[in-house]
């Protein structure tokens, strides 16, 4: 009796130690306590591109980076869920390989729900072509945009053909950007190529309001302007589709 | 230590296999997450992947949450 009173006594006097255990837990791990819960359901999805657009040599686990085997997925979940109406990607990406940006940027451009692309911070490189490929785009007044010729960092071409290659990967990004924009591809071509904008560099960097005016964005804005937008976009296609059955 | 080339630092000082092996997407309560495996047999949390904005306003889904390796699928 006296044994089992004993361990009775221990395991009382311990719980409201692992209950403060638990709740501290939270906060060391986390640095904070409690967050608002919500419905888990919502129409609209947010899809965002950080960091650097990973190809197909995965980028040492210090790096932030997008991967297309995470996002490629996502896209096709998104156009296949009926609960989900509208699509919001927000950008702030410095770039990286091509082919795997083009994929996401054609991945989004086939999307049959309407889509909406916010740039924050920047959106360099093979970023505009996935900030363009939205049903419409916004840029913030801040955030910046590169756009500069393809390059293959660190190889040296040895044979014209590799030089050929790289030409008609750039032509492929060309046509996609002003496929999908406002741009023409002159303008394009011409910031692209423009000297002493970007140090020793070819290229230009373009900051939110000149994105705009040079066709490249539809509208400079942040998140209000991007989820009323999207929201129009979503009513639009709802009576479009009712129409249709008419 | 400055290196005077255009070399991406990764190919010049590639990181151990032993890194990437640490890291890998799995599946909880059927979100993706990014994970990296601690010694307690448990997951962190590295990334949220998921595109549902309202999964990241839950504290059991934000970096630097842990839950047990059994409760993963992939």
């Amino acid at each position: 009796m006296e044994k089992e009173r004993y361990f009775q006594a221990e395991t009382e006097g311990e719980q409201p130690e692992t209950k403060a255990e638990e709740a501290t837990a939270a906060i060391t791990q986390l640095g904070q306590t409690n967050v608002p819960q919500m419905d888990p359901d919502t129409n609209i999805h947010c899809l965002t591109i950080v960091g650097q657009i990973e190809g197909h040599i995965q980028l040492p686990p210090q790096n932030k980076a997008t991967k297309y085997e995470h996002v490629i997925p996502q896209i096709v979940a998104i156009e296949q869920n009926p609960k989900i109406e509208g699509l919001l990607v927000i950008l702030n990406t410095v770039g990286g390989d091509v082919e795997a940006g083009l994929a996401i940027a054609e991945m989004l451009a086939s999307l049959s729900k309407p889509t909406v692309s916010v740039v924050l911070g920047g959106g360099h490189s093979i970023g505009v072509p996935i900030a363009v490929s939205c049903n419409y785009s916004f840029i913030t007044e801040t955030a910046t945009m590169t756009i500069h010729p393809i390059r293959l960092t660190g190889l040296v071409i040895g044979v014209p053909q590799t030089f050929e290659y790289l030409d008609k990967m750039q032509e492929r990004v060309v046509r996609f950007v002003t496929k999908h924009s406002k741009i023409s591809e002159e303008k394009f071509k011409e910031l692209m190529f423009s000297k002493g904008n970007l140090t020793r560099d070819i290229g230009t960097n373009v900051v939110g309001p000149d994105a705009v005016r040079y066709g490249l964005i539809d509208e400079v804005g942040g998140v209000s302007q991007a989820m009323a937008k999207l929201r129009e976009l979503i009513a639009m296609r709802k009576n479009g589709e009712g129409k249709m059955i008419q | 230590m400055i290196l005077y080339t255009i070399m991406p630092e990764h190919l010049i000082f590639p990181v151990d296999a032993a890194v990437y092996e640490k890291r890998k997407m799995v599946y909880y309560d059927g979100i993706p997450f990014l994970v990296q495996s601690v010694e307690t047999g448990e997951y962190e949390i590295v990334q949220n992947l998921s595109t549902n904005p309202f999964h990241f306003l839950n504290a059991k889904y934000a970096p630097g949450a842990r839950f047990p390796a059994s409760l993963a699928t992939s």
